[in-house]
């Protein structure tokens, strides 16, 4: 049988004693920093494919001297990993952290340093961290309305299933997870600040802003959301328990809302854990499209331009974002179904 | 994260689905679901027009004549070509081009989907059935790559690789095995503990043998479920690198290249944009209605 | 009695509002250009949108009037001592913003600034400044280290005149975001890929700007940025692209101002291919391909129906060329014609290069970077194609082509690009473009490179004229590339306000102001 994490039949409190969540979240926690180096070090051997940006950097009438001493100065040359034979790089051993190009990367890390944009010539995480708010404004906008709109939508349907509301609401849902990102956003731009005049065009600012960036970022995850929590809905809804409950005389209301939403909530936390990540890298279309001062926005024209600094600050900081979210959802989990086991 | 419901789940669901795979009865199940019925006629009808391109479209897709740019639908050139959807930038006949079109977009959506099935079953499958630091390491990876915004990644191989439909369909493929190995790890961990693999165990078989002859198929009805669904996500996907300039090369027509360039035109030539953007809705939709369908059918319990 | 006073207050109201409203700067105008600047360092850039925002915080020695004349700005006169020293008489009673004085000791630190290699700035130009005297408060002698003809134009652009004390005190990074200067108006604030925000200096030089509030917002997407000058979120928007130009300019809120461009579009051809040799570039080898030969390069621009294009692609919305040079540079040659589109000559211009069945080539092109840049390379490919010449097109994000393409001599053979030189020179179109050993030529020709250095190095322009036509001329015997067309700037303008384009992208925002 189910029970509720306020309640203290759970034992959630003798798991708080043993220790065996603390455990847990330490555990994921250090998986979690592995992850995000990882991550760093994916998108560094990608960058450094092509060979280095110095050519980009440089005004196109620069000679081949002005731009070797530009390498040297950035510190192209260095290896990015090791060189050959690695075991010049290991007498002293530290040699790896200051001669090569991932070793300095990863001490700055460490300490918070991501180096400067060499496109802007400004602390890379600085950068970062100024848009940020921004785009972390746009994606919980755009999962509050996405959420608030599904999950009614959703449970509206369940409980009337195969009547036209539930066959309404899931043609729009499908309608929702079958469109461009950018075709919505250009369409909601034409309709409702040209022609309607209704909301801003582009650019952030008051809450108008917000509206139409937040409705077009979340419409594939309130599609999704919707049609997830329908299914899931009906899925308790056909369980024993629930028509235990009903027969014991139970009203409909009090059996939808108190019992059967805290179970299908499940897999729908799950999505909306996922759907974050989504969200935060999937704003890049919508930033542009909107004119939005978000850290996608950066991200891509930084690599664009081969700037590994900011590249790497916006990657890691937004997955770091990520990993929290998921880790907050995560701990949300073992209160919800605590039947959920720690390996 | 959730694991291990889904994994009870599913195994509860197992047992059900073993009674549900005979394929008349498959048949007469989809017979009955208008909407199921409705998709398929959809799909059908894309594919067939995909695969008969050169004799279905009316003209030659890459024939330009700029003098006849931006004519509107139902549009007759001088020399009596009829353009029944009108013609885009560089005056190429739209329907041709959407035919042909059709052809790109579904290359990408089921190469895409194959690349990251398998790669994404076989990850799932060796997570679940070894266990213990495998598993651990297959589970951080896939931590890994849910944590990377996917448009970056994208933009950061193509910039390096190029743009191509070679490269497209890499990155897609690389990028979407997650769903994939994590529901075949569920399935895998739930199966493990059943008595017919006891059984080949006990009758001497290898490792390789048991995930192969008997996990495999198990644990392909729900890569099939989600498979079907991800096709409609990678179409749109590769709209979205269209948009960014990172999409299959002029003067290829693609769906998503079509609707990308045509939309600067959308207040003079709604046309341009709109017949790709009802294409690529008109999919997605007939293969929603078909995966949703066949998830209700073979595996109500996978929550996607 | 009460009507009475009622008329005395209104009067008294009215003359105390009138000279307040007829003098001080008022008003709020926006800009949405493409892209956000990455500096607000005057010295530190190589971009137009950092020129067009900066242009208003910092001013030039020399600047060019709407004719494109080189007029004195902050120095009042100049003239050429020796072929290495030119002299300059600056401005009197000229004050930066934040106080300090502009004179001889100002000017010398600015223009050695950007003279200082150690400093990695990435305007390049002047630093064959080697050094400036002194010479008086308000006189200073510029000296370069070779004879150099095109200091002043490059001084109507580059080299902004920086308050030395608050240089000094600042790090690189903190002058990047907070510029003070002696221009028209005062930097507010800037909030990244968000807005600059400038506020008028009314005791610049020149006299008060007439508005009060400048306000630059970069706006990458296109249909946003129109969308964006139609419902007057925006007063002034770049680059309208040719197939709106008539529905914005019968536009009730909005119209358009233009003017044709400082930018040229133009087909590079390879008839070199430079290799990498132990860290440096060798353009000696003839490309492994026909476009080796002259008669190919000459087919190639037979083939093009480049009035076709302009009419049909762009909309008018440009003007043929004959060489990459516009009509206000200095070097252009009005007796050079451009190559009629003949296919049949091509195909046998083909023919007595040795290729009597075709050839196939690969065409590169940016996208999105020029107005209908793609469309235009497929229009050029498909045409081409029809001629006999097999041409395959491929596109690329603007910094993939920069670094892939244009740097790395990947473009073979022929590949798309826009070149906006605001120096108004020849030199400074020809030789990076073509000059054989240049990062982006791939061409090869000893008399043109000839002609070329001595035109660098000649300080007398009518010299200089002969040299840069007889240059010319090879476009049409040796072509080098496949000139397409001069580029015409449309800009959206909300019909509120008064300003005309200019025909070298700048926006000057001392010249709107509001219409009553």
């Amino acid at each position: 049988m189910f029970c509720f994490w306020w309640s203290l039949e759970c034992g959630l409190s003798n798991w708080v004693r043993d220790g065996t969540m603390t455990r847990y979240l330490i555990r994921r926690f250090w998986q979690s920093v592995l992850v995000l180096f990882g991550i760093s070090i994916i998108i560094f051997i990608i960058l450094h494919l092509t060979g280095d940006p110095a050519v980009l950097l440089m005004p196109p009438d620069a000679t081949q001297e002005d731009i070797d001493n530009f390498r040297k100065l950035m510190g192209f040359n260095d290896p990015l990993f090791v060189r050959w034979p690695p075991w010049e790089y290991l007498s002293p051993p530290w040699r790896f952290l200051t001669d090569t190009q991932y070793g300095r990367f990863f001490t700055g890390v460490v300490r918070g340093d991501f180096g400067n944009s060499f496109r802007h010539q400004q602390p890379a995480l600085g950068l970062v961290m100024e848009r940020m708010p921004a785009t972390i404004e746009l994606t919980m906008a755009a999962m509050a309305i996405a959420v608030s709109v599904a999950v009614p939508v959703g449970i509206l349907s369940a409980v009337r299933r195969n009547t036209a509301l539930d066959h309404a609401g899931m043609v729009l849902a499908l309608l929702g997870q079958s469109m461009p990102v950018y075709w919505l956003g250009i369409m909601f731009i034409l309709l409702f600040a040209v022609q309607w005049n209704l909301l801003p065009a582009f650019g952030a600012g008051s809450w108008k802003h917000l509206v139409l960036p937040a409705v077009t970022l979340g419409a594939f995850s309130m599609a999704r959301i919707a049609r997830l929590t329908r299914s899931s809905m009906l899925e308790v809804l056909g369980q024993e328990y629930v028509r235990t409950a009903r027969a014991k005389g139970l009203s409909e209301v009090r059996l939808v809302l108190k019992h059967a939403l805290k179970n299908a909530a499940i897999p729908v936390i799950t999505v909306i854990g996922l759907d974050m990540g989504t969200l935060l890298g999937g704003a890049v279309i919508t930033e542009t499209i909107f004119a939005w001062p978000g850290v996608g926005r950066l991200a891509v024209q930084a690599i664009s331009y081969r700037d590994y600094p900011l590249v790497q600050a916006a990657v890691f900081t937004l997955a770091l974002i990520f990993v929290l979210i998921n880790f907050l959802v995560d701990i949300l989990y073992t209160y919800v179904d605590p039947r959920v086991a720690y390996k | 994260m959730s694991d291990a419901s889904i994994a009870i789940g599913i195994g509860e669901a197992a047992a059900e689905r073993e009674n549900r795979w005979g394929l008349g009865r498959l048949l007469r199940e989809l017979l009955r679901n208008k909407a199921a019925l409705l998709g398929l006629v959809i799909l059908v009808t894309i594919a067939a027009a995909a695969i008969l391109a050169r004799l279905v479209a009316p003209y030659d897709p890459l024939f330009q004549e700029v003098t006849q740019r931006l004519k509107p639908p139902g549009w007759t050139t001088p020399e009596g070509r009829i353009s029944l959807l009108g013609t885009d930038h560089l005056g190429r006949d739209i329907l041709s081009r959407l035919i042909f079109g059709a052809r790109i977009s579904l290359i990408i959506g089921l190469s895409a989907v194959a690349m990251a099935g398998t790669l994404g079953t076989l990850i799932g499958l060796v997570a679940g059935y070894r266990g213990g630091r495998i598993d651990d390491l297959c589970m951080r990876l896939t931590d890994t790559m849910l944590a990377m915004p996917f448009i970056l990644l994208a933009l950061a191989v193509i910039a390096v690789l190029g743009p191509s439909l070679r490269n497209i369909i890499l990155v897609l493929g690389i990028t979407s095995w997650v769903s994939y190995a994590r529901v075949v790890r569920a399935e895998v961990l739930s199966l493990r503990t059943r008595e017919f693999v006891s059984a080949a165990k006990a009758l001497g078989g290898g490792g390789s043998r048991i995930v192969f002859r008997h996990l495999l198929p198990n644990v392909l009805t729900p890569v099939i479920v989600i498979a079907t669904l991800e096709v409609a996500r990678m179409i749109i996907l590769e709209s979205a690198l269209s948009f960014l300039g990172l999409g299959v090369q002029p003067p290829t027509p693609t769906w998503g290249g079509m609707l990308a360039d045509g939309r600067a035109y959308m207040t003079t030539s709604w046309w341009l944009a709109t017949f790709p953007g009802l294409a690529i809705m008109l999919t997605v939709l007939g293969i929603n209605l078909l995966g949703d369908w066949l998830r209700d059918v073979l595996d109500p319990r996978l929550q996607l | 009695m009460r009507k009475w006073t009622a008329w005395i207050w209104m009067a008294a109201l009215v003359l105390a509002l009138a000279p307040a409203a007829w003098a001080a700067p008022s008003g709020k105008v926006t800009v949405a250009q493409g892209v956000d600047p990455t500096t607000l360092d005057p010295q530190d850039h190589e971009e137009t949108p950092a020129f067009n925002v900066l242009l208003n915080i910092y001013d030039t020695l020399l600047v060019r009037d709407k004719n494109l004349k080189i007029t004195p700005w902050l120095a009042t006169s100049y003239k050429l001592i020796n072929p290495t020293t030119w002299e300059f008489k600056l401005r009197q009673g000229v004050k930066f913003t934040n106080g300090e004085e502009f004179d001889a000791e100002v000017a010398k630190f600015s223009l050695e600034r950007m003279a200082n290699k150690a400093l990695n700035l990435r305007m390049t130009a002047l630093r064959v400044i080697s050094r400036v005297e002194v010479k008086d408060k308000y006189t200073i002698h510029i000296i370069t280290e070779k004879p150099f003809p095109t200091l002043d134009a490059h001084l109507t652009l580059r080299g902004a005149m920086v308050p030395p004390k608050y240089f000094k005190e600042h790090d690189k990074a903190f002058l990047a975001r907070n510029p003070v200067g002696t221009g028209p108006f005062k930097f507010v604030r800037w909030v990244k890929d968000d807005r600059i925000e400038f506020e008028a200096n009314e005791q610049w030089w020149h006299g008060a700007p007439k508005i009060k509030t400048l306000i630059f917002r970069p706006i990458p997407e296109e249909t946003t940025r129109m969308s964006a000058l139609q419902t007057g979120e925006v007063d002034i928007a770049t680059n309208v692209p040719p197939h709106l130009v008539k529905e914005i300019k019968n536009h009730p809120k909005v119209t358009v101002s233009s003017a044709p461009s400082v930018r040229t579009i133009f087909i590079p051809l390879y008839n070199v291919q430079c290799e990498m040799i132990q860290g440096s570039y060798d353009c000696t080898k003839p490309y492994p391909g026909p476009t080796a030969k002259a008669k190919v390069r000459q087919a190639i621009n037979y083939a093009v129906d480049v009035d076709s294009i302009i009419k049909n692609v762009l909309e008018g919305q440009g003007i043929r060329t004959a060489t990459p040079l516009t009509s206000n540079h200095f070097g252009y040659d009005p007796k050079l014609k451009p190559f009629p589109y003949d296919p049949a000559r091509a195909k046998k211009l083909l023919a007595e290069a040795g290729y009597p069945n075709g050839i196939s080539l690969m065409l590169h092109s940016p996208n999105g970077r020029y107005p209908k840049d793609k469309e235009v390379a497929e229009a050029v490919a498909g045409q081409l194609t029809q001629a006999g010449i097999k041409t395959e097109l491929k596109v690329y994000e603007w910094t993939t082509y920069m670094n892939n393409v244009a740097y790395r001599h990947g473009g073979g053979p022929m590949w798309l690009i826009g070149w906006g030189n605001t120096a108004w020179d020849a030199d400074y179109t020809y030789t990076p473009m073509f000059r054989t050993g240049q990062v982006l030529a791939n061409y090869w020709n000893p008399e043109f490179n000839s002609l070329l250095e001595d035109g660098q190095t000649t300080m007398d322009p009518k010299k200089r004229l002969q040299l840069y036509a007889k240059a010319g001329r090879f476009f049409l015997d040796d072509p080098p590339a496949i000139s397409l067309y001069q580029q015409i700037d449309n800009y959206g303008v909300s019909r509120k306000l008064n300003w005309t384009a200019r025909p070298d992208e700048r926006i000057e925002g001392f010249s709107i102001s509001l219409k009553p």
